[in-house]
């Protein structure tokens, strides 16, 4: 089943400025875990960002989950992101709030104003937030401030927030980029995990090539706005990658 | 092929920005020597009349008479003022927070409608003077702290409503896209990723409205909101020169112990972050 299919996508951020995607086409199936690589300034973010619309798309057409996401008013869109779960490379943590109430801000898309004044989330999510800490190995941290903690433990936060929305897909901007070697494994091992666990599909842009090949079974590789790659991970050849990073050898 | 390099060439201001300060420079002093030369400003004479001053504060106003500012009558308008400040600025701030929050362009809820909406807002509070929205006031619902207290909420609304909308456009825009990804609407944007981030600010901002209401309330007074300012008035007409004195002494005090509780509040403030 497609989760999100993706046509003659192009991005521009002024009507001026340079097209940053210049007509991109991909699919995500309901069992995928897709990386997308590719050199820094290619539009791996700007990509992620328009499926959402946290970037307005100038052309193409976007379906996720059977919703043309760029024919949304406001209300719809904001319906249609509460299915969409989203981790990124900075974590966005909300620093001076408890980690709890991190956590339930996944929730706010299904909470009214009056209680999300009051913080009184229903018992159910409260109850869903202290399994989801558990599961990612917080629970020893759940009244700590979210800057206390560290790159890792931040990280994990952020992927309970995204899965107390109950997501029908992901969509991670470089998650470990900001951790060391040794935690990225195990904080993409835990989003692997969790994904076919829950059976979420993710999309996710990843800077490192190894850790792509490691956790996801197919590669979409794009170089200066264009797809230039698309396959199973171990159709991905050498020449491919050489083709991808090209500018950067330069 | 040979490759020639050339050294590159650099100065710190290239030639149509260096033109642009100083002219700017030039302009600013050529309006200023103008508009000394317009005002026929005498400087020796200038100099003769600080001299004069401060006989004729001696002669006069001297010495103040403190009972008169020690008396229950006065004392009771020394808390009228200080109410008046705490109810303008309480009032003030309670309606800048909406306004800022609409004015502010990065989470605005609305850029067509709400935007326009609390700019003005701010705006108009600031474009009208405290003395002028005592007046108006006046005219509206008499002399008294009624009018005062208006007057003070307008000029804390457009003085909070700004430097709140400033706080506001600086924070970080990573956690207001995690609400807004996560299906937030403006408002729960606005809770859950704005107001964390300037909660200190904001409450830095607030202690420094009342500090300089306090200080307006003294000219609404004079002109017709109650309290110090009122009494200044008073004895000016009647041209009770000591008691004048007394009072403006007073009024420096009171503003230089609201200024030092205001300072040392907002310091407690900023540690507690
Ligand atoms: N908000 C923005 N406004 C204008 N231009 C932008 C904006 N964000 C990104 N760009 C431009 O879009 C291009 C692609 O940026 P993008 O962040 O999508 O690249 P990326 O592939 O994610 O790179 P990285 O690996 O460094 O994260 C860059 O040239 C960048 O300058
Ligand atoms: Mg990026």
């Amino acid at each position: 089943m497609t989760v999100l299919s993706v046509t003659g996508l192009k991005v521009r951020y002024s009507a001026k400025g340079p097209e940053i995607l210049k007509g991109i086409d991909f699919e995500v199936k309901s069992d995928d875990f897709l990386a997308i690589i590719g050199p820094s300034g290619a539009g791996k973010s700007t990509l992620i960002r328009a499926v959402n619309r946290l970037v307005e798309p100038t052309a193409g057409e976007i379906i996720l989950l059977d919703h043309n996401v760029c024919d949304l008013n406001a209300k719809q869109l904001r319906e249609l992101r509460r299915n969409v779960g989203m981790i990124f490379q900075e974590f966005n943590l909300i620093n001076r709030m408890s980690v709890m109430d991190n956590v339930l801000s996944g929730r706010l898309g299904y909470t009214g104003n009056m209680r999300s004044l009051f913080r009184m989330f229903p018992k159910e999510d409260v109850d869903q937030a202290l399994y989801y800490l558990d599961r990612v190995g917080l629970s020893d941290h759940i009244n700590k401030r979210a800057d206390e903690l560290s790159g890792g433990q931040r990280q994990r936060v952020g992927i309970a927030r995204a899965l107390m929305q109950r997501p029908k897909l992901l969509l991670l901007d470089e998650p470990t980029s900001a951790l060391d070697p040794k935690i990225s494994r195990e904080v993409m091992g835990l989003i692997r995990d969790i994904a076919r666990e829950l059976k979420v599909p993710a999309l996710c842009n990843i800077h490192d090539v190894q850790l792509a090949k490691e956790f996801c079974n197919r590669i979409i590789g794009m170089q200066d706005g264009y797809k230039k790659f698309d396959g199973a991970t171990e159709t991905l050849k050498d020449s491919d990658l050489e083709e991808i990073y090209a500018m950067e050898v330069l | 092929m040979v490759d020639q390099h050339t050294p590159p060439k650099w100065s710190r201001y290239k030639y149509p920005e260096s033109l642009y300060k100083h002219g700017t420079l030039l302009i600013v002093l050529l309006f200023l020597g103008y508009s000394l030369h317009f005002l026929n400003v005498d400087i020796p004479l200038l100099l003769g009349a600080l001299g004069g001053l401060v006989g004729v504060v001696g002669d006069r106003y001297y010495p103040p008479d403190v009972a008169y500012v020690l008396d229950r009558g006065y004392l009771a308008a020394i808390l009228d003022t200080l109410q008046m400040s705490f109810l303008g600025g309480f009032a003030g701030v309670c309606l800048a927070i909406p306004l800022a929050w609409f004015s502010a362009w990065n989470v605005s809820p609305n850029r067509r409608v709400f935007f326009p909406i609390g700019r003005l807002g701010v705006i108009s509070c600031r474009a009208i003077h405290e003395t002028i929205w005592t007046i108006l006031f006046v005219s509206v619902l008499g002399f008294g702290m009624l009018a005062g207290v208006s007057a003070l909420t307008m000029f804390c609304v457009g003085f909070a409503g700004k430097l709140f909308a400033d706080e506001i456009e600086a924070i970080e825009m990573g956690p207001v896209e995690a609400m807004r990804s996560a299906g937030a609407n403006p408002f729960q944007v606005f809770l859950y990723a704005v107001v964390p981030q300037v909660r200190v600010a904001f409450t830095g901002i607030a202690i420094y409205t009342w500090d300089v209401a306090f200080r307006a309330a003294t000219v609404v007074g004079f002109f017709g909101g109650g309290g110090m300012g009122w009494y200044l008035k008073r004895n000016v007409q009647q041209l009770e020169n000591l008691r004048v004195a007394a009072i403006i002494l007073s009024i420096i005090a009171m503003v230089l112990v609201a200024e030092f509780l205001s300072g040392w509040l907002r310091a407690t403030v900023n540690r507690a972050k």
